[in-house]
């Protein structure tokens, strides 16, 4: 039974992988503007660059909004669907994305690091995440994970001068490709059970067959494995930290963002489809014989519960510890992904609602508190530690201002996006009843608020330790920050919107069948 | 006779040496190498599953997995070169100025 005897038609291939076809082509066509472009001065090069790359990626978002989100019929020769799902995690990917580039001119400019293939980069990493996120066929996933991980790698290795820089990348290839060895020796096994690797015969061969076969459950582990690593929970997350302190600023983000949000949307997508317990919880079975597969959960549910809970302790309690505001974060970010983990757990609709929800809200507020971040270092790495920061709020009033708010929206308080995203996670764990999990999260919450609160004190409440020059503000720069401020507001006083999105996104997955 | 499972378990043999040559080895070359034995095991595998199951889709996965690890040693082998000029050393524990 081959899957790769493909019949389609090309209108249909554009109807499907559109937003995919129009970022391949952004991308050549790009390597070339970057070459043939000449201008006096190398900062309007990379103003350019960075406005197209933007461009592109607003031609694949309007793509994707309006003509995948509307379709009915959604997959193309077994290999990519448009369902909903993919496509609103994959418009979560290419709007950070543009904040990645615009923010990027900003970052070039202060840093005198004027790369035009950076941004071409940037767009085959956006590609390769959204393909893996429409992919329906293991081998695709795969190879779409490894076009984004190699992009991100040579971002991360960006700044050339920079030691952490490299040493940063090179972990962070050196565990990534060990991470994509495993998912590969899951694909092989599941190829070697089932005969096919397109995700919804797997299921349906599965549902009939042996699942509780042993090579079935390693394969499993491997698949799930190769995903925690690109999804950075504890113990998978040693990379983490060096990559997102060594990698220049606005990549740490997107690295944090998009590159989480992909793998987070794959896990859903290859869980609830491949490997069925959340459909069958649901209720929305598309096929018989469901309830078999649930007994598969038995098995996933406890790792994740643990990991999980690890995650979630140890990123709060080492971000506790850190005096860098750069790694802090990083840290941070590492919590986050347990949080979301809280919502993959609940594997209800509710929860897969919630892991959409909060990657929309985490991807603005880590854009917003990184894009301050840069600006107030100037040069990268200048200005990083917590001593820095000391007395920054008389001295750079607007941008102490909107850190202190990303700030708290991380932290989870009220009337931020990030408590109303913190919300639903866990009433999702909790209306599944993982009490004492959900109860331990919103521990490591308080603790999180301390190391939040604790870089607005440093703004407010003390006296200047060093004179700290901030890096030019352009006007480009400030208007993303002010739209990602008003965003933080605007979900956390109206949610509905948004909530109303991410069900109809979640429902869809039943659609891939 | 060679059956199914005289390759599966060659292959994870394979894959296991990969991993444990990932993880206790010191030098960045070897662990470029154990990772690409560990991939190369997955080739195998993919092969001999192809065979007994008398379906080519395994072995076109192959060569999709030769183009990817091709890929991955060439920007690999770049970000340590990028790495040698700062510190001079393929020793992975001497790259240790990001730590806790």
């Amino acid at each position: 039974m081959s899957d790769l005897g493909f019949s389609f038609s090309l209108s249909q291939l554009w109807q499907i992988a559109g937003g995919q076809l129009i970022l391949i082509f952004a991308g050549l066509i790009l390597i070339f503007v970057d070459l043939w472009l000449t201008t006096d001065e190398e900062s309007d090069h990379v103003a350019t660059m960075g406005w197209l790359t933007a461009l592109s990626f607003l031609v694949a978002l309007w793509y994707l909004v309006y003509r995948e989100w509307p379709l009915n019929e959604v997959v193309l020769a077994g290999v990519f669907s448009a369902e909903k799902f993919s496509v609103f995690v994959s418009a979560v990917v290419l709007v950070a994305g543009i904040f990645a580039s615009l923010l990027s001119i900003g970052y070039m400019r202060n840093n005198g690091m004027f790369r035009g293939e950076y941004f071409v980069l940037l767009l085959f990493a956006v590609y390769g995440t959204i393909a893996m996120l429409q992919a329906v066929d293991l081998l695709m996933i795969f190879i779409a994970l490894e076009v984004m991980s190699l992009s991100v790698y040579t971002l991360a290795a960006f700044l050339k001068d920079s030691r952490k820089s490299q040493e940063g990348a090179l972990k962070y290839f050196l565990l990534g490709s060990f991470g994509s060895a495993f998912f590969l020796f899951g694909l092989a096994l599941i190829y070697g059970v089932t005969g096919t690797v397109n995700i919804t015969k797997i299921a349906q061969i599965l549902s009939v067959g042996p699942f509780e076969h042993p090579v079935v459950l390693v394969a499993l582990a491997m698949l799930m494995a190769g995903l925690f690593f690109k999804m950075s929970l504890v113990p998978f997350h040693m990379w983490a930290p060096d990559v997102y302190e060594g990698s220049p600023s606005i990549i740490t983000a997107y690295m944090a963002t998009a590159v989480k949000a992909g793998a987070f949307g794959v896990f859903l997508k290859l869980m609830s489809v491949a490997f069925t317990p959340i459909l069958s919880l649901s209720g929305q079975p598309d096929f018989q014989s469901t309830v078999n597969l649930a007994a598969l959960a038995v098995y996933w549910k406890p790792v994740l519960w643990w990991l999980a809970l690890l995650t979630m302790f140890v990123g709060n309690l080492v971000a506790v510890s850190q005096q860098n505001v750069k790694r802090m974060l990083a840290y941070s970010s590492i919590a986050h992904a347990g949080y979301m983990a809280l919502g993959l757990l609940a594997a209800n609709s509710e929860g897969r609602m919630a892991v959409l929800f909060y990657l929309v809200v985490y991807t603005i507020m880590n854009f917003g508190a990184f894009g301050v971040l840069f600006l107030i270092d100037g040069k990268e790495g200048k200005a990083q530690t917590l001593e820095d920061y000391r007395g920054l709020g008389y001295r750079y009033p607007t941008l102490s201002f909107l850190m202190s708010l990303f700030l708290v929206s991380m932290a989870g308080l009220p009337p931020t996006a990030g408590f109303i995203g913190k919300f639903y996670l866990f009433a999702a764990a909790i209306k599944q009843g993982y009490f004492l999990l959900a109860a331990l999260g919103v521990m490591t919450c308080v603790i999180a608020c301390y190391y939040y609160l604790r870089v607005i004190w440093k703004f407010y409440m003390e006296e200047p330790a060093r004179e700290v020059v901030a890096g030019n503000i352009s006007f480009t720069t400030m208007g993303v920050l002010i739209c990602l401020a008003l965003g933080i507001m605007y979900f956390g006083i109206l949610p509905e919107g948004l909530v109303r999105v991410a069900n109809v996104a979640q429902q869809s997955l039943a659609m891939v069948f | 006779m060679a059956t199914l499972t005289h390759y599966i378990i060659l292959s994870s043999i394979l894959f296991g040496i990969g991993a444990i040559g990932f993880v206790s080895r010191r030098n960045a070359l070897i662990l470029f190498m154990s990772a690409e034995l560990m991939l190369n095991s997955v080739n195998l595998m993919l092969v001999a599953f192809s065979y007994f199951r008398a379906d080519i889709a395994g072995q076109v996965m192959v060569i999709f997995v030769f183009a990817v690890a091709a890929a991955e040693v060439a920007v690999g082998l770049a970000i340590l070169i990028t790495l040698f000029r700062h510190v001079r050393e393929v020793d992975v524990t001497k790259f240790n100025i990001l730590k806790w």
